[in-house]
């Protein structure tokens, strides 16, 4: 895998993430316009000759409507990027923008190209979640033979397992948002966050629409479980089928201590070192290794552990040599569970919150996070990072980052 | 076979007829039979001939369908597949002659023959409470074939074609005309005739919503969001109530959403599919097993004593008011017996009559009895305070606290009152009949009836022979139980009779498992995946440990020096008399009651250390089938049941072994009896004595 250490990251950008629903303030932005939005900032503080661009793989997972008929593509068109520009929307579920990542550095170390655009985009206000169908959501004999839950029942069936209180959940909510408007007061984010504006160059959103500053632990207690209807109706009886050892299922995600739904695009430059020299670009990072992994689909959600132990693994490291960590907030139980598996000091994890603070653009989280972790390690000066998010059908994936 | 008129209006009737039957079923000869008339009916449909066609009976059914001798059979799912096609064909012919068909039911249409039935462009039914229409297949593991699940789904929509289908009822005509599965009701023959051709008249095509182009399924389709959501929530709630325990809902339910994304013969094609692969199931084999053959056997008396005439009982009586009394009170009424409801005042047995009228009100809305017999039925209730009111009663129940010398007292009492003729039956669950029949006069016609709660639901009753006990008691408390359209099993005057001794091995292995590390959750879990209708602490808990632990006692004594103590006896000792915990009664067993919810007691997990981590998920699960299946074997053996039937639908209405598996004896076979000896063998030498097989269960095994 040597030559993966050719690929680099030259530069991270995202959007500004709106509420995604339809008082959300980027309801009116159509998605393709929010990965234009990207596109046109990369080309423009990059001076991109876009012609050189080999490729632009794009997550979405829900690609229907206006983000169907492979929104990579459209976008480019759109944004009047050169034709011999390829476009690939991909869906690896809320892992896809760090799939992106991964299977641009693998093209490049391949020789498929020199650079390439990764990224993301999900317009959860305009595409809700499971727009797209799917058997494993609604067919119910892939369901059952599968025994698939809902997301949420999944969060709250690790919670159970590992005994995480819902103190400790909306503790750790809390975290998140006091450590996302600390960084957003202090411009943490200045560097890589796009604003969207209109046809008119007028501002429709600059900041995180979802973060609450003022949050505290008595308003977080008060919200209502989110998944118990789900659980009574009887997903909770399908869960113990798989792990008969638990007497019940307790429910303690709420809409405060789980990822926020918003809207939201980012893009990530990724090439090779030559390219860099060529076009007169600073390489700010290189792809130190990267690992899918796939797990007990029930649960779902832990597959962030062998992810990152078999990046670890493979970039010949251990954990000790990660300096900052981000795993992805889906839930509260998701990253404490990964947490306590790796063993990590909790001030080094999702540092400047993450998306229960500031929400969860399906497709576009996993590049948003390396955007989010590789400013970090800049400002703090640190070198090593490892990013990972939780999908679907019990996936996961991890990247290391290593500052040069 | 068929027979054939016309009319001068042009409209052809054909009349189901069987030769040499006294019903009408859809086998290959009725299908073949039905062959050339629609070849004659093409012809003169071409000539322009035909105006229409009515099908109706001769025969007191119109037609019923499911060749369960086949069906239990059959295990070639190609030839499972062809057949079901040719029946398919057959339906899509009656259905597309091109002019009007009508059926006019004037008796019961049920299983293929109601599918047929849907399958012809109107239904008429005559109005008469005795006849019976539905899809009752899944009863049996087994679902519609010809087309009815699909058909039905077009004409009601996904939602209700689950919902009836997955229920399996049958109605009278009233309730399907209310249910919609039929079109119109007629009071006489003549009506119904009269009104099949008016609507023949008066239509002028009569082409199905599925063959027209420009029609969908009623309330959308598996693609549209909000069906989609509702077929999750069907499918979870499945889930929930059967943990995968009942195969052929989940399949009506599949059928149902891939069936709506594509066109009818598509559809039907895909129904054939699922079809075939329960029919091959062996949980429809065992289900055909226990629900029909073994059913039909205890029915027809295969235990009953001989030479005893056949007793029509006419005047019940029955001694106490409470919930157990007057469930069997509502099962006498119901079936048209006059009841005698006694209580210690007319007061607390004018209560037990608000029980019995709630009773009806269920079954009501489970279209078990009509709107109009309801009065009747209650009628048929008459509430005293005093025995003497037994006077004339064929038989008296009694059905009081769990105390012999209170039972001897209230049947002593009605005694004084009853003639030679009549005889006493004691609902025990645990009091040895011949005990409670020493003081009667005539102990000879003494007999345990023990039903089970609820006693207007549950069809199994055990009819326990006291050391006194006559034969002719024994044919007539049979013939009784008949009476009230339940399952008389006859048992012997043993501990727990047949039922909860043979319950408490699932009990009492649940319990040893808690002192083998097993985690409490796990135990409850795997008892439910193991099909039992609940976990097995949670039924010590409501049984009492004093109780779990007393047939034990029994089991002991009735032994002697060949008993080995079973590990239990030691956790429920301890739990008893150290720790407190004596069930749900006191609010604390293995679980914590609260008013309306329970959990687990939490310090369990410090008297009974839970430290099985790798444990065998199916080894726990065969544990508590093979311990209930080994102590049936010695009911049998020991004469304590009289048959493999009796012993399996007494296993499955008894305490709810799964019947899934087709009652206790049915699971070695279901299970493969090779291995079933095999692993026997494997857990008495790993957890004891307890699972020797009895010589008389290997030798049952050989004999198949």
């Amino acid at each position: 895998m040597k030559q993966l250490k050719n690929a680099y990251i030259y530069d991270s950008i995202r959007t500004p993430r709106g509420e995604g629903k339809s008082s959300g303030a980027l309801y009116q932005v159509k998605p393709v316009d929010l990965l234009t939005t990207t596109l046109c900032a990369l080309e423009k503080r990059n001076k991109l000759p876009t012609e050189q661009v080999s490729d632009a793989i794009i997550g979405c997972v829900s690609p229907v409507n206006g983000q169907g008929y492979n929104i990579a593509k459209t976008a480019l068109l759109y944004s009047n990027w050169s034709d011999c520009v390829g476009g690939m929307q991909l869906n690896r579920f809320c892992t896809s923008g760090l799939e992106a990542i991964n299977l641009a550095a693998v093209k490049i170390a391949a020789g498929h190209g020199d650079l390439i655009i990764a990224g993301g985009v999900e317009s959860m206000s305009r595409v809700p979640l499971r727009s797209d169908g799917g058997a494993l959501i609604n067919d119910p004999e892939v369901i059952n033979k599968v025994k698939y839950l809902p997301q949420g029942v999944a969060a709250d069936l690790i919670a159970s397992l590992e005994h995480f209180s819902r103190e400790q959940l909306d503790e750790y909510a809390l975290q998140s948002h006091q450590r996302a408007s600390q960084a957003w007061k202090e411009g943490y984010f200045k560097n890589s966050i796009i604003p969207v504006v209109d046809q008119n160059e007028l501002v429709v959103l600059d900041k995180d629409e979802h973060i609450r500053p003022n949050a505290d632990l008595e308003g977080l207690a008060q919200l209502a479980p989110s998944f118990r209807f789900a659980g009574e109706l009887g997903y909770e009886s399908m869960a113990l089928q798989k792990y008969p050892e638990l007497e019940k299922l307790q429910y303690r995600h709420t809409a405060g201590n789980s990822s926020g739904m918003v809207d939201g695009a980012a893009l990530v430059l990724i090439g090779s070192e030559e390219i860099g020299k060529r076009l007169d670009l600073q390489p700010r990072a290189k792809i130190r290794n990267f690992a899918l992994a796939g797990g007990e689909p029930t649960i779902m959600l832990t597959g962030t552990i062998t992810a990152a132990q078999k990046a670890l693994e493979r970039a010949e490291m251990s954990a000790k040599d990660i300096d900052l960590w981000e795993c992805n907030e889906a839930f509260a139980s998701v990253v404490l569970k990964f947490q306590q598996a790796m063993n990590i000091n909790p001030k080094n994890l999702n540092v400047n919150g993450g998306s229960i603070a500031m929400g969860h653009p399906l497709g576009a989280t996993g590049s948003i996070l390396v955007g989010t972790l590789l400013d970090e390690l800049e400002r703090r000066d640190l070198k090593t990072g490892l990013v990972t998010l939780c999908a679907g059908g019990g996936m996961g994936v991890a990247t290391i980052i290593e500052r040069v | 076979m068929i027979r054939y008129k016309k009319d001068t209006n042009n409209i052809a009737t054909l009349i189901l007829d069987m030769k040499n039957r006294p019903k009408n079923l859809i086998n290959h000869e009725m299908v073949d039979a039905f062959m050339p008339v629609l070849e004659q009916l093409k012809k003169e449909k071409n000539r322009n001939e035909l105006r229409g066609v009515i099908i109706t009976s001769n025969k007191r059914n119109f037609l019923e369908g499911g060749d369960l001798e086949y069906l239990y059979r059959a295990d070639d799912p190609q030839e499972v597949l062809e057949l079901i096609h040719h029946l398919k064909k057959l339906f899509r012919a009656i259905e597309n002659p091109g002019v009007p068909v009508v059926s006019a039911i004037n008796g019961s249409a049920l299983s293929t023959g109601f599918e047929m039935a849907l399958a012809t462009h109107h239904r008429i039914v005559l109005d008469n409470p005795k006849i019976r229409l539905g899809l009752p297949e899944v009863n049996l593991g087994l679902i519609p074939g010809g087309g009815g699940i699909i058909r039905l789904m077009w004409l009601l929509g996904i939602e209700r074609a689950y919902e009836i289908l997955a229920l399996g009822r049958v109605y009278r005509p009233k309730e399907a005309l209310k249910e919609e599965i039929i079109d119109d009701i007629a009071c006489d023959e003549r009506e119904l005739m009269d009104k099949a051709r008016e609507w023949i008249l008066t239509t002028k095509e009569g082409r199905r919503p599925w063959d027209q182009e420009d029609m969908d399924i009623s309330f959308g389709t598996a693609d549209d969001a909000e069906m989609t959501s509702k077929i999750r929530r069907l499918n979870i709630q499945l889930v929930k109530e059967n943990q995968f325990h009942f195969p052929a809902k989940h399949s009506i339910l599949n059928i149902l959403a891939e069936g709506s994304k594509v066109d009818f013969d598509t559809a039907s094609e895909i129904e054939s599919r699922y079809y075939t692969e329960v029919v091959c199931s062996e949980t429809a084999k065992n289900k055909i097993k226990a629900f029909y053959f073994d059913h039909n056997a205890i029915m027809s008396g295969e235990n009953r004593p001989k030479g005893f005439g056949k007793f029509r009982p006419k005047k019940i009586g029955v001694i106490g008011a409470g919930l157990m009394g007057s469930g069997i009170a509502t099962s006498c009424a119901v079936k048209g017996l006059e009841v005698v409801l006694k209580d210690v005042s007319k007061v607390i047995a004018q209560r037990g009559k608000q029980h019995i009228s709630n009773n009806l009100q269920e079954m009501l809305e489970r279209n078990e009895i009509g709107e109009d017999e309801r009065a009747s039925i209650l009628k048929k209730v008459y509430t005293t305070e005093k025995a003497r009111d037994f006077d004339t009663c064929d038989l008296v129940i009694e059905a009081v606290f769990e105390n012999a010398n209170l039972k001897q007292k209230v049947t002593q009492e009605a005694e004084n009152y009853m003639d030679e003729f009549s005889f006493v039956g004691s609902n025990t669950l645990s009091i040895p009949i011949s005990q409670l029949a020493e003081v009667s006069q005539k102990p000879e016609n003494y007999v345990g009836l023990h039903f089970f709660p609820p006693a207007h639901r549950v069809p199994l009753v055990e009819i326990v022979k006291g050391k006194k006990t006559s034969d002719e008691t024994i044919a007539r408390a049979f013939d009784f139980v008949k009476a009230i359209d339940k399952i008389p099993i006859i048992v012997s005057d043993n501990w727990g009779f047949y039922a909860a001794r043979v319950q408490n091995t699932f009990l009492l292995e649940s319990i040893t498992m808690l002192s083998e590390g097993y985690a409490p959750a796990l135990i409850e879990n795997l008892g439910l995946q193991a099909g039992m209708p609940r976990g097995g602490l949670s039924m010590a808990d409501e049984l009492g440990l004093a109780m779990v632990l007393r047939y034990e006692e029994q089991a002991d004594e009735h032994y002697g020096t060949k008993y080995v103590q079973h590990p239990a006896v030691e956790v429920l000792n301890k739990m008893i008399q150290e720790l407190d915990r004596k069930g749900k009664t006191s609010s604390k067993g293995f679980y914590d009651y609260e008013e309306k919810s329970r959990q687990l007691w939490l310090e369990l997990k410090t008297h009974f250390p839970s430290h099985q981590k790798d444990y065998d998920r199916q080894e726990v699960i065969e544990r508590f089938l093979f311990a209930q299946v080994i102590e049936a074997g010695w009911c049998l053996q020991e004469g304590v049941i009289r048959t493999e039937a009796a012993a399996n639908l007494g296993s499955i209405y008894g305490w709810g072994f799964p019947a899934t598996k087709g009652g206790v004896i049915q699971y070695i076979f279901d299970y493969g009896k090779e291995a079933f000896l095999t692993r026997c063998k494997d857990f008495e030498e790993r957890f004891g004595q307890r699972f020797k097989v009895p010589s008389f269960l290997k030798r049952l095994i050989e004999i198949y």
